[in-house]
């Protein structure tokens, strides 16, 4: 939607952060139900699409903003602004939560009256000047209580779409939801977009810092960042999966379980077969100019590679279950 | 699958053995989340041994949560986390084990709306990601009891399995005082119902553990004379016959924990090596907590009795 894009200088940082999960329900919302469940305003319609993949997103809400930066080298900037969120769901299944923001390097010394900061929709302006390097390593390091916090306004979309009535809350397998911050710099003049770090910081928290030309609009850098983190919730949940599965002959226990007669394997990946394996589309909304940085990931650790081992260890194990137990367990004891 | 672990006294080691239960669950491969709604004492952090890790949850912690005061309680990774010598290595092929601590110096509090919303948040996201989750409740008829009954009754929640479990020591008082928390006038199945739970449905979903119950058949008493066992027969047939008139006879008992100095004294988990190495807690101990933990989802344990 064309927006009237108040003059601003130019942005010299772009923060933001994605919540991925699964979708609480048994079977994944159709293409109508999606556009329901992201409804977030009255007044804009919801992005529908089929190809490559069934995909919705909600238009964005705007969130004000008043308290200091985070930042790494202990500086307290106090900025004022709106920050973008928006919701998406990719084939009525896996749920994400993206906020966002960008930040010119100097703004007024004073607050200014509201309307002034409306008609600039997910800027955040700080007061004076600011040391974008500071900033943006203190995005990703997660700020102190009080600092502004994106993925807060992330969470409490995610928190809100969680409680519609549409779902039914009977998600198909246990999965960890994940979260992915991400900071991107001007880049140098002339060059074009790099990805410089791609981080698994904890458990579910990773981090991505990029260079960016300064024209790129925020959206579409957080575009970027929702595909990566869709793609890495996917890894990461499809490795945690096969985690859990103990494979080969079950082992002879004292008190063998209810259920322990039916191939665990099978149980525990057919959920993968239905839910997760379709969804593996890298760059599918992501922007032309900046598809490339996908490649960074692609050669090192190498995404696609992954996934595909892991798919292939599926296949195999189903392909292995299908033989009858009298055959396929023979061998095991050498 | 929830599992609220309920006690009408204290010092029924509801805690120390909802704990011992969730470690079980872990051990054997389910991911597992131990939720403290012991507001008044919350204890969880000495019993999985991670007491600087709780310290470092102030003001996170589920009390701040439910009021609104932090939007994401604190989550503390036992295996990673835990000062337990035997516990540091995760174990090949055990889940996760995470406690949700509750606040230091949290008190009770009444449950308005908003708290009962995020309760239920609270509640979904843990089924999304957990195969068991443990919640622990302050003792008697409490504001953790209330929450629990009222979000399991909420509509959002309709699709998630629960489960109750009643703690009490094997006493004429404790027995007397646990079928009043589930069965009298203000008890937890009057409750249920009143804010819309089905009778039968929650009746079949309550069993009770006996926790420190002396068995008179165990090695520990057979060095007493002959009038003590006696006796000690007698008492425990007279407790059979009254926990039956109170309905809470041998038909709703999930399992019974023998009298372990362990869980009196210090209140910790109970593991292999402390039977089999040190030999500082009785074989009978773990494998009743073993059993319990498995009857947890094995539904020929519950229903109707």
């Amino acid at each position: 939607m064309a927006r009237p894009e108040a003059s601003a200088p130019d942005a010299v940082l772009a923060c933001g952060e994605v919540r991925t999960r699964l979708l609480p329900t048994r079977q994944a919302l159709d293409i109508r139900s999606a556009a329901q469940f992201l409804a977030l305003r009255a007044d804009e319609r919801v992005l529908l699409s089929e190809r490559p993949a069934l995909y919705a997103r909600s238009p964005e809400t705007l969130t004000g903003v008043d308290c200091p930066l985070p930042s790494a080298n202990g500086s307290r900037v106090r900025a004022v602004g709106t920050v973008a969120a928006r919701a998406a769901l990719t084939e009525g299944r896996v749920l994400q939560t993206s906020a966002y923001f960008r930040l010119p390097s100097t703004g007024p010394d004073q607050r200014r009256p509201w309307g002034h900061y409306l008609v600039r929709p997910g800027v955040v302006e700080p007061f004076g000047k600011l040391l974008p390097e500071a900033i943006a390593e203190g995005v990703l390091g997660g700020g102190r209580p009080g600092d502004l916090d994106v993925g807060l306004i992330a969470d409490g979309l995610l928190t809100r779409l969680l409680r519609h009535p549409l779902l039914d809350q009977r998600p198909p397998l246990r999965s960890r939801p994940t979260r992915l911050r991400w900071a991107a710099l001007p880049a140098a003049p002339g060059a074009g977009p790099s990805l410089e770090r791609f981080t698994l910081a904890e458990d579910d928290l990773r981090t991505v810092r990029l260079r960016v030309p300064p024209a790129i609009p925020p959206d579409r850098i957080a575009g970027l960042c929702d595909d990566l983190a869709l793609h890495d919730w996917l890894l990461t949940t499809v490795v945690h999966l096969l985690d859990g599965v103990r494979f080969g002959a079950p082992e002879p226990s004292a008190r063998p379980r209810p259920g322990d007669d039916r191939p665990a394997a099978v149980l525990a990946l057919r959920p993968a077969v239905d839910h997760l394996l379709h969804l593996w589309m890298p760059r599918a909304r992501v922007a032309s100019e900046l598809a490339p940085l996908w490649d960074t990931l692609e050669r090192q650790p190498g995404f696609t590679r992954q996934w595909q081992a892991l798919v292939q260890r599926i296949r195999d194990q189903l392909t292995l279950h299908a033989i009858p137990a009298l055959y396929r367990e023979a061998e095991l004891t050498p | 699958m929830i599992v609220f672990a309920a006690s009408d006294k204290g010092g029924t080691g509801r805690s120390v053995t909802s704990a011992n239960l969730a470690y079980q669950r872990a051990l054997n491969g389910d991911h597992v989340a131990y939720v403290d709604f012991d507001f008044g004492s919350p204890t969880a952090a000495a019993v999985f041994d991670v007491p600087s890790a709780v310290r470092g949850t102030r003001e996170r912690g589920l009390h701040s949560y439910l009021e609104g005061g932090t939007p994401e309680p604190a989550m503390i990774d036992v295996w990673r986390q835990t000062e337990h010598p035997h516990l540091h290595a995760w174990p090949n092929q055990s889940g996760r084990l995470v406690l949700f601590p509750g606040d230091i110096g949290g008190g009770e509090f009444a449950t308005d709306e908003d708290a009962l919303e995020r309760c239920v948040d609270l509640l979904l996201r843990l089924n999304g990601e957990f195969d068991v989750i443990m919640v622990d409740l302050s003792a008697g008829r409490s504001y953790a009891v209330d929450m629990a009954l009222a979000a399991t009754a909420h509509p959002r929640m309709r699709n998630v399995p629960f489960r109750w479990l009643v703690f009490h020591r094997w006493t004429r008082q404790h027995v007397i005082a646990a079928s009043g928390l589930v069965h009298r006038e203000h008890g937890i199945i009057r409750g249920g119902v009143e804010r819309g739970h089905d009778e039968l449905a929650l009746r079949s979903a309550i069993r009770f553990v006996r926790a420190a119950v002396p068995d008179p058949e165990s090695a520990v008493w057979s060095q007493g004379s002959p009038a003590q066992a006696a006796w000690m027969q007698s008492c425990d047939e007279a407790l059979r016959r009254l926990a039956a008139e109170h309905a809470i006879g041998d038909s709703v008992v999930l399992g019974i924990v023998p009298l372990e100095p362990i869980l009196q004294w210090r209140e910790q988990l109970i593991t292999e090596e402390d039977v089999l190495a040190t030999q500082i807690a009785n074989k009978e101990t773990l494998e009743a907590l073993e059993e319990i933990a498995r009857r947890l989802t094995d539904d020929t344990y519950w229903g109707q009795p």
